[in-house]
């Protein structure tokens, strides 16, 4: 026996033993009472739904009639729902554009620094300056400064300034001649 | 009656009221139940050689009655009414196999212990015999889809390949080519488990 025919004798019987496989499953009987189970649940199964017919004197218009009838209702259908969508079109106005006022940009304080909030407020004028006459001015101060210098000792009670009394005196005598 | 009733009765006239309906209906029944008859033993055991359960197996056979009776009105077109049958329920065990895929799978070696003739056997024989016929369709479900296709169909007697052929929606040539692939390959398979062991 060459080797050709001894493989092909073994795929016989390996094709052999596949089909007796196959063939078991493929013979096995079918359950008792399928039949009427079937049948059963095919009772019980929801039929198709129900469809209106047509009114009764249109119905007696068969054949190219009533296919005539059908595609009519069918484009009147089609006409309701597109002409409702086109009222709803018509009518809905698109919505406006925002009127927003726009505001000017603030400018940056020059230099990089914002102002924090400031305000910024006018310079104004100083107010009215009594005038005081320069003599008696300075000639006040220099008992302060003298009271400055010696802090230690006690100042008199009633300290009468130098200048003062000077001035007392000029005051008190009589202008010369 | 009303005249409002009697203009709805004469507008919305529900068709089960009309005789020839009726009789309509009756016809379609007793061709359906001739149908159930005669074809649910060999569509049953189509779903049985794909699904391998019982239970799984009677459904796919009551799921394509059920198809067929939603297109009743279509049934007079149908020439060979018993490939068309098959046709459906292969389509609907394939789809419920494709589901299936991610539920484990059945105990095959339990199910043929329960079908398989069991006359002068003893039971470890029968054992021996259901593991030996699992561990061949294990090496079946091993083989590409087209293939295992053809030959899971080309194991009923019933079917010519020219019905395979129609089943599957192929070419007879196409069944011919694919079944000696695929007895090429279940050889292939087959020496090798046994040289394994």
């Amino acid at each position: 026996m060459n080797p050709y025919s001894q493989n092909a004798s073994g795929q016989n019987s390996v094709s052999a033993t596949v089909d007796a496989t196959l063939r078991l499953v493929a013979n096995l009987p079918a359950p008792q009472g399928i039949e009427d189970r079937i049948l059963v649940g095919l009772r019980t199964a929801p039929r198709t739904a129900r469809v209106l017919h047509w009114p009764v004197p249109l119905r007696s218009s068969t054949g190219a009639a009533g296919s005539w009838m059908r595609s009519a209702a069918a484009a009147a259908i089609v006409m309701v729902v597109a002409g409702g969508g086109w009222g709803i079109y018509t009518h809905v106005q698109p919505p406006q554009p925002n009127r927003v006022i726009v505001m000017p940009q603030r400018m940056a304080a020059p230099g990089g620094f914002s102002s924090a909030g400031a305000m910024r407020t006018p310079q104004t004028l100083n107010g009215p300056v009594i005038a005081q006459p320069a003599a008696a001015s300075s000639v006040q101060l220099k008992p302060l400064k003298k009271a400055a210098a010696h802090p230690a000792t006690t100042p008199p009670r009633h300290p009468r300034p130098v200048a003062t009394a000077k001035a007392d005196a000029q005051l008190s005598a009589p202008p010369a001649q | 009656m009303s005249a409002s009733q009697a203009v709805f009765s004469g507008w919305m006239e529900i068709p089960e009221t009309a005789a020839h309906d009726r009789d309509r209906i009756q016809a379609e029944e007793a061709t359906l139940a001739a149908m159930v008859s005669q074809y649910a033993g060999a569509l049953y055991r189509v779903a049985f050689s794909v699904l391998r359960n019982a239970s799984d197996a009677e459904d796919a056979v009551q799921e394509a009655f059920l198809r067929v009776l939603r297109h009743r009105d279509t049934l007079g077109e149908v020439r060979d009414q018993r490939v068309w049958l098959i046709r459906i329920v292969w389509n609907i065990v394939l789809d419920r196999k494709r589901r299936a895929k991610t539920r484990p799978e059945t105990d095959d070696v339990s199910e043929l212990a329960r079908v398989l003739p069991s006359s002068g056997l003893t039971a470890e024989q029968i054992a021996s015999a259901a593991q030996h016929h699992a561990h061949v369709l294990g090496c079946i479900d091993k083989l590409p889809v087209k293939e295992r296709q053809v030959l899971q169909l080309s194991a009923f007697e019933e079917l010519s390949s020219v019905e395979i052929a129609q089943v599957l929606g192929i070419t007879e040539s196409s069944v011919r080519s694919r079944l000696f692939r695929a007895r090429n390959l279940m050889a292939g398979l087959l020496n090798h488990s046994r040289s394994l062991r």
